[in-house]
């Protein structure tokens, strides 16, 4: 049974296409990832499936339920959206206590998720005076109150320091590991490697990739980086190895040439044929940030560019 | 529903706001109080200020004396009152709780109807206590004055009784104007303002040129529902304005939250 599908769901704000046409299935149960650049539809789509905001086209379920009438499913979700937002004034456990209320829940889980996230000892405080990354654990304390089949979390790990990260990523693997679906929405490419067994990636609200990551880093590939004794020897090197039918791309102060590590010798040998000497070969693959950068481009500026370009085409 | 009442009352039992709030109200009551009374006996003095009208001395020393401020500064509570409900429901949108609450419970009409229902609780305490320090400071006040009290105590249970229902039901209609604006701006800044200057400002110079019209504007009426009814106008057309204002209030509340994005 998948946790979520989505056929053709879409929101558009004015000209913007946030979430286009987007069909998916997310399978119950695993981490899974949802990644994307900045303005890619991420949260768009987070805050479609928790009733915050209507599509205007499409449709979508969530644990079966249409997202049409989120209070059918919004007992079994729990949700951290962006930021965690509570009452600065209260302490920890009042505003938990709040919305423990809120879903009809007993008080004692409040107990419980305070001590899932490590804050049982600091209930007491006012939240204004938490950091960053202890407010961060309340939003998960919050998200965790109903015990949801369902958890999604918008940058869990925003703000904890790396003990913090090494330990939030532990309770979502152990979350996963119960049969629940944790969706974490992140750009923090290495987390979701780290975490999530599944992923999905958007870009301009449209789905790039949805599958186990490791048919995702199938698709890396391995490159050779050489470096020519003497810098000015470069570009004869490159058109001569082009020539050979490798294939080379000129990197900062390198050439990087798309080969397997067996082939280092090969290359050495083929340089030292026309009397180049190496000072450096150093084997690479792929990371999954490489992969994720040529799906969905490289900076925020050439994403804007991408999307002014893909506006104006729409409008025409 | 009950949930949601629940969760409101915990969150809005915050020291700092029910201070301010309680506060406020006991503040405004001590000081009207002083100024209608020393203002009594004095043929010059108007009859009627910004927010506020100043009843003669003859209905000061009449059943009613002890709690005519309440009725007087109609205005001003009722201010006090549309700020603090404004606070309540636009902190929702400033401190983002908003995407918690609508998540947690989809069904945004009840998220509305809790949070009214546990604005009025609280707002039901704090006309009490306004009607309180009405009351204490009535005594010296008329004292200070040189006014005759024996009819003071006339009545006294059904004098208090209406004193505070009507009180309450002016306030409630503030408060609901407070929330629709805090609802549809999403900011209290915004929300204070318009209500403020509305009373403080727009509705005096209105009242200049409307003549017996001025009647039906909205702090003349809630004036006139706080007192029991008025010489400008009967306590059953306030209180079917009364009524009116709320409904109209409710609808365009939940008509804005229900339909729109949340995207705080």
């Amino acid at each position: 049974m998948e946790s979520i599908t989505t056929e053709g769901l879409s929101r558009r704000f004015g000209r913007v296409n946030a979430v286009n046409s987007l069909t998916l299935e997310i399978p119950e149960g695993g981490v899974i990832g949802l990644v994307g650049p900045n303005g890619s539809g991420k949260s768009t789509l987070i805050r479609m499936l928790t009733g915050l905001i209507r599509p205007t086209g499409g449709s979508a379920t969530v644990l079966g339920s249409t997202i049409d009438h989120p209070s059918r499913y919004a007992g079994a979700v729990g949700a951290l959206i962006e930021s965690p937002a509570f009452i600065p004034a209260l302490s920890a456990r009042r505003n938990l206590t709040s919305l423990a209320l809120l879903r009809g829940l007993p008080l004692t889980r409040v107990d419980e998720v305070l001590d899932i996230v490590g804050l049982a000892g600091r209930d007491k405080e006012p939240v204004k005076s938490f950091s960053l990354g202890m407010k961060q654990r309340l939003g998960i304390a919050a998200a965790l109150l109903p015990d949801p089949r369902l958890l999604i979390l918008d940058e869990p790990t925003n703000g904890l320091d790396p003990a913090g990260i090494v330990e939030i990523r532990a309770l979502l693997q152990h979350l996963g590991g119960q049969g629940r679906t944790v969706i974490v929405s992140s750009h923090l490419l290495a987390e979701i490697e780290a975490a999530c067994d599944y992923i999905v990636v958007i870009r301009f609200g449209e789905l790039m990739f949805a599958g186990h990551i490791e048919e995702l880093m199938a698709r890396t590939r391995a490159h050779i980086d050489i470096t020519a004794e003497d810098a000015s020897d470069h570009d004869q090197l490159s058109a001569h190895l082009e020539r050979e039918g490798w294939s080379v791309q000129h990197i900062e102060g390198a050439l990087r040439v798309s080969a397997e590590q067996s082939s280092g010798a090969a290359l050495n040998r083929s340089a030292a044929g026309i009397g180049i000497t190496l000072s450096g070969l150093t084997f690479a693959q792929d990371s999954l940030e490489d992969i994720f950068l040529a799906m969905t481009g490289t900076t925020d500026g050439e994403l804007a560019a991408d999307r002014a370009a893909a506006a104006m085409g729409a409008v025409a | 529903m009950m949930n949601v009442v629940r969760s409101e009352l915990a969150r809005l039992r915050r020291p700092k706001l029910l201070i301010g709030w309680f506060g406020l109200m006991a503040l405004f009551a001590l000081m009207i109080n002083q100024v209608m009374f020393s203002m009594a006996g004095d043929p010059a003095a108007p009859k009627s200020g910004p927010g506020v009208s100043f009843p003669s001395a003859v209905e000061l020393a009449g059943p009613s004396g002890p709690v005519a401020g309440l009725g007087a500064a109609a205005s001003m509570f009722g201010i006090v009152t549309l700020s603090f409900w404004a606070i309540a429901v636009a902190s929702d949108y400033s401190s983002g709780l908003i995407r918690l609450l609508v998540s947690a419970q989809p069904d945004r009409w009840k998220l509305l109807a809790g949070k009214v229902i546990a604005l009025a609780t609280i707002t039901a305490i704090a006309t009490f206590i306004a009607m309180v320090f009405t009351v204490l400071s009535a005594l010296p006040a008329a004292a200070a004055a040189g006014l005759a009290t024996d009819q003071w105590g006339t009545d006294a249970a059904p004098v208090l009784a209406a004193a505070w229902i009507n009180a309450f039901a002016a306030m409630l209609v503030w408060g609901v104007i407070g929330l629709v604006l805090a609802v549809v701006t999403r900011s209290s800044a915004i929300a204070i303002s318009i209500g403020a200057g509305y009373v403080l400002v727009v509705e005096s110079i209105v009242r200049q040129s409307l003549g017996d019209g001025a009647n039906w504007l909205l702090g003349s009426t809630l004036s006139a529902l706080a007192a029991g009814g008025n010489q400008a106008l009967a306590y059953g057309s306030a209180a079917t304005m009364g009524a009116i204002y709320i409904a109209v209030g409710l609808l365009i509340a939940t008509v804005v939250l229900t339909r729109r994005d949340v995207s705080d």
